[in-house]
């Protein structure tokens, strides 16, 4: 039988040529998807490694005492905090009330400073003579010193007036002042009767605050003291446990060492070998004899620290001429409680510590997130908490939001439902163009201009205290900058929601009597509505990724955020999980906790990013049903 | 503005005399292009109040542009222009400086070709033209949406279900629905653009009667393409042909003795 419709073409490791091509096409795509597999795999390994190993630094933490005297840390840092709100306090007050008698002291100070400096020659002078009784020779000599006191007073009465500045507006005193320095003897260096007065009435003025500031400064010594003994000791012991860790290792290495030497350079290393010791385990509950000892000593500080600080507390004076001491004041009077509540509390878990209780595993787990410290490269303790991270991340999307959102939807709506094809033409390709800067360009822009600018403006006289910018970097012009970059997304993906919303609707709506604005808003934007929340989220996605820009701009400072600002959160520094990551990665050493921290830091984010990704997905097709 | 004046009663309606036409068309040329060509060509034609005229005529021979001229939907395209003629409707030019579409569309409704409900609630579709006039009176609301979907024979089948969507009816109980919407804000005039031409037979048989009951309150202007349909319910019938009005007679006149012979030849379905 004769053969027909056979096949063509040669066959290449047994495919043919149809079968070559679709194995290309379909290889490329399958590299594509192993590859974000491949990537979802290794994140997850390095990340997920991170908890064991936490939990093993929780458990020296907790071993080594270094608990108990953060514990002890955060007491005596709390306290810290008050000293040095009544010492803002203090000279707030001593500035608002004796601005007078401190210009007095400190001009007069500074004009004899001068006298001094420039009539020294002058001054030995007028010694020798007097030491010497001779009549003429004094006379001579006391004839030059106050004419170099004339010339001085006036040149500093004439010109440099300014550096003396604090009396200026105290004209009387100034005079008063400069009559002194005209009739200033050298020799006697007496002090004018009504500087000692100024000096003495500033001293008797704020005696009362003095006492109040003296009495809680010294009520924190013995807590102090306690402290840097303490955190020597457990820094120590983490440090033995650590060594002991590795011990096995390092004697191997030594020995080995010593096989390749001769002589007395063997026999030193074999000493040395022999000199670590190797324990199953370490000896925690002798290391931290110590410490439970000083149990006692610490409840009698922290007590004396009370104790002072609401002694000291009290004495402070109601009333107070300085505006910014009274709000010091109110801020330490209201921060007394709760602070003296926490100190109880902590004092409590404290004497709970004990070395040898158990750390559980989701320890590690909650620490990380919910953490509120971020802390690295510490002479302490290492600290790896999300959330400033995290909410960083949050703060500066949702401002970069506020104003991405109204601005792309509006210009979407614009541009698809009112503009002239000219302006259509115009308008998208220029939002579109905002994509093509890159993120870098932004970045060094918010740096160098735009921080500038709305660091300047926030400075004027109706913008409210809590938006007054204090760092250039921040959150807010961070936000500014991502809302830039997001725009377009927004913007691109609403228009083609709105594009979507079928001629017809409009019409209708045109030809029941409705206006434009009535028809964008009561029937093109309901029906395209889950498209442009799908634009949102995608958008949002894209802000929350973005590394760049904020690392550059916004500050990174990590700290929570500190919510009795109000909305002037957003104008501080603040630090992001991209931001961290990339700051923090190229110096981290492989395999480490932190490095570890990082890939988390990575994966949270991932998931977050996933999430609104599928999230927006979701919607569209959704839309697409419908 | 007051509620009441925008129930049923079309209290700010301009008043009209008898037999005064309602639509009066004076030699009007009309261009989509800033006019380099007229579509509408020198058309005049007076329409009278409370009957149904039907304009009819080959696909572009300008029968939907004339329509969209007279509730000026053709202003929503940039280079649309009335570039000779005018159109008064209650005596009123509409093409004036100080006539607004808007408050013209309140007075003209329209119907379309494919039915068009929003995608919103039964209730709503029909209250929307009141709401966008700023009326938020549930009892007022209420009531026009009742009548109005009585009026549109839709009444029965949907007041068990006014608050599920619109786009879950059939097709013609759509075309139905976008009528009620039409009529609920008492408009004097009702524009229909080939209303049954996206329907089954069945459905356009009750529009074409729930035509006939609306002509008791409104004038209706309809574009047909179906011949039977123009005689089945239009009272007048104007047949257009390359954007001139060819001849305009009593429906029985068009359809039975037309005085033109191209007239007679599209009637007959000698072209077309």
């Amino acid at each position: 039988m004769a053969k027909h419709f056979q096949r063509q073409g040669k066959r290449i490791l047994g495919l043919d040529k149809q079968s070559w091509i679709k194995g290309f096409f379909g290889g490329n795509a399958g590299i594509s998807i192993v590859v974000l597999f491949l990537i979802c795999f290794f994140l997850m390994l390095e990340a997920l490694r991170f908890f064991p190993a936490h939990h093993e630094g929780l458990k020296v933490y907790r071993q080594s005492g270094q608990e108990y005297v953060g514990h002890l840390i955060n007491q005596a840092e709390g306290y810290q905090e008050f000293v040095s709100f009544t010492n803002q306090a203090y000279f707030a007050e001593y500035d608002a009330r004796f601005s007078k008698e401190r210009g007095i002291k400190d001009s007069w100070d500074a004009l004899l400073g001068e006298i001094e400096d420039e009539g020294e020659d002058l001054a030995e002078a007028l010694e020798d003579a007097r030491d010497e009784e001779d009549e003429a020779a004094i006379a001579k000599a006391e004839a030059d010193y106050s004419a170099f006191l004339e010339e001085l007073t006036s040149e500093v009465e004439r010109e440099s007036i300014d550096s003396f500045g604090r009396l200026a507006k105290h004209d009387d005193a100034w005079e008063q002042l400069l009559e002194a320095a005209r009739t200033y003897d050298p020799v006697e260096e007496d002090t004018p009767e009504f500087v000692s007065q100024a000096v003495k009435v500033q001293k008797e003025g704020m005696s009362d605050f003095t006492k109040a500031k003296d009495e809680i400064s010294s009520a924190g010594t013995s807590l102090k003291d306690l402290r840097s003994k303490l955190v020597g000791i457990t820094a120590e012991i983490a440090k033995d446990a650590e060594a002991d860790k590795s011990a096995v290792a390092r004697k191997e290495a030594l020995l080995e060492g010593a096989d390749t030497m001769e002589g007395e350079a063997r026999v030193a290393a074999i000493e040395e070998a022999e000199k670590i010791v190797i324990r199953d385990e370490f000896p925690y509950g002798e290391r931290v004899k110590p410490l439970e000892e000083a149990k006692g000593a610490h409840q009698k500080a922290v007590a004396k620290m009370s104790a002072g600080l609401v002694a000291g507390i009290e004495k402070i004076p109601d009333q107070l001429s300085s505006e910014k001491a009274a709000e010091l004041v109110t801020k330490i009077k209201k921060g007394e409680k709760r602070f003296l509540e926490n100190v109880d509390r902590s004092l409590g878990q404290a004497s709970e510590w004990k070395y040898d209780q158990e750390v559980g595993f989701w320890n590690s787990v909650a620490k990380f997130f919910f953490g509120r410290d971020w802390i690295t490269n510490s002479s302490w303790t290492d600290v790896y908490g999300l959330q400033p991270l995290l909410l960083g991340s949050v703060l500066i999307s949702c401002i970069a939001l506020f104003f991405a959102v109204p601005l792309s939807i509006g210009a979407a709506i614009y541009v698809n439902r009112l503009a002239t094809l000219k302006e259509q033409n115009l308008i998208k390709p220029s939002i579109e163009m905002i994509q093509a800067i890159p993120s870098i360009v932004l970045g060094f822009f918010g740096i160098m201009i735009l921080g500038q600018q709305l660091q300047d403006w926030s400075q004027a006289a109706w913008v409210p205290e809590m938006f007054r910018i204090n760092d250039r970097l921040n959150a807010f012009n961070a936000g500014l900058l991502l809302a830039l970059m997001a725009v377009p997304t927004i913007f691109t993906l609403c228009e083609d929601a709105l594009n979507n919303v079928p001629r017809a609707y409009s019409e209708a709506s045109l030809a029941l009597g409705a206006s434009k604005l009535q028809t964008v808003t009561r029937v093109i934007v309901p029906t395209a509505i889950s498209g442009i929340l799908a634009a949102v989220l995608l958008g949002l996605g894209r802000v929350i990724g973005e590394t760049m820009v904020v690392l550059l701009v916004a500050g990174n400072r990590i700290s929570m955020p500190d919510w009795g600002q109000g909305l002037g959160i957003m104008m501080q520094p603040t630090h992001t999980m991209t931001g961290i990551i990339a700051q923090e990665m190229p110096e981290v050493g492989e395999g480490t906790l932190h490095y570890r921290a990082l890939f988390l830091v990575g994966l949270v984010l991932f998931t977050i990013s996933l999430a609104i990704n599928i999230t927006a997905q979701r919607i569209i097709k959704r839309l697409g049903n419908a | 503005m007051n509620d009441s004046s925008v129930t049923l009663d079309s209290a700010d309606a301009p008043a009209l005399a008898s037999n005064e036409p309602i639509i009066s068309i004076d030699d009007l040329s009309f261009s989509y292009d800033l006019g380099k060509t007229n579509t509408l060509r020198n058309i005049s034609l007076d329409i009278p109040a409370g009957k149904v005229t039907a304009f009819i005529g080959p696909s572009g021979c300008g029968k939907s542009t004339l329509l969209r001229c007279l509730n000026r939907m053709n202003d929503l395209v940039d280079t649309a222009e009335v570039t000779n003629g005018k159109i008064s409707i209650l005596g009123q030019d509409i093409n004036a400086p100080d006539v607004e579409a808007i408050e013209l569309r309140k007075h003209i409704g329209m119907v379309f070709q494919k039915y068009n409900p929003f995608p919103k609630s039964i209730y709503e579709n029909v209250a929307y033209g009141l709401r966008v006039q700023g009326i938020k009176n549930k009892s007022v609301l209420d009531q026009a949406v009742e009548e109005s979907l009585q009026k549109s024979a839709l009444w029965s089948e949907v007041k068990d279900r006014l608050n599920t969507s619109a786009l879950g009816l059939s097709g013609g109980q759509q075309q139905r629905l976008c009528i009620a919407r039409t009529i609920a804000v008492k408009p004097q005039i009702v524009l229909m653009d080939e209303p049954c031409s996206a329907l089954d037979p069945i459905a356009t048989a009750r529009i074409e009667e729930l035509i006939a009951e609306l002509q008791q309150d409104f004038t209706i202007v309809i574009v047909t393409h179906n011949m039977q349909q123009a005689t089945r319910v239009s009272d007048r019938t104007a047949f257009f042909y390359l954007g001139e009005l060819i001849e305009y007679d009593d429906t029985s006149n068009i359809f039975g003795k037309p005085k033109i012979k191209q007239t007679e030849d599209y009637v007959s379905g000698r072209f077309g």
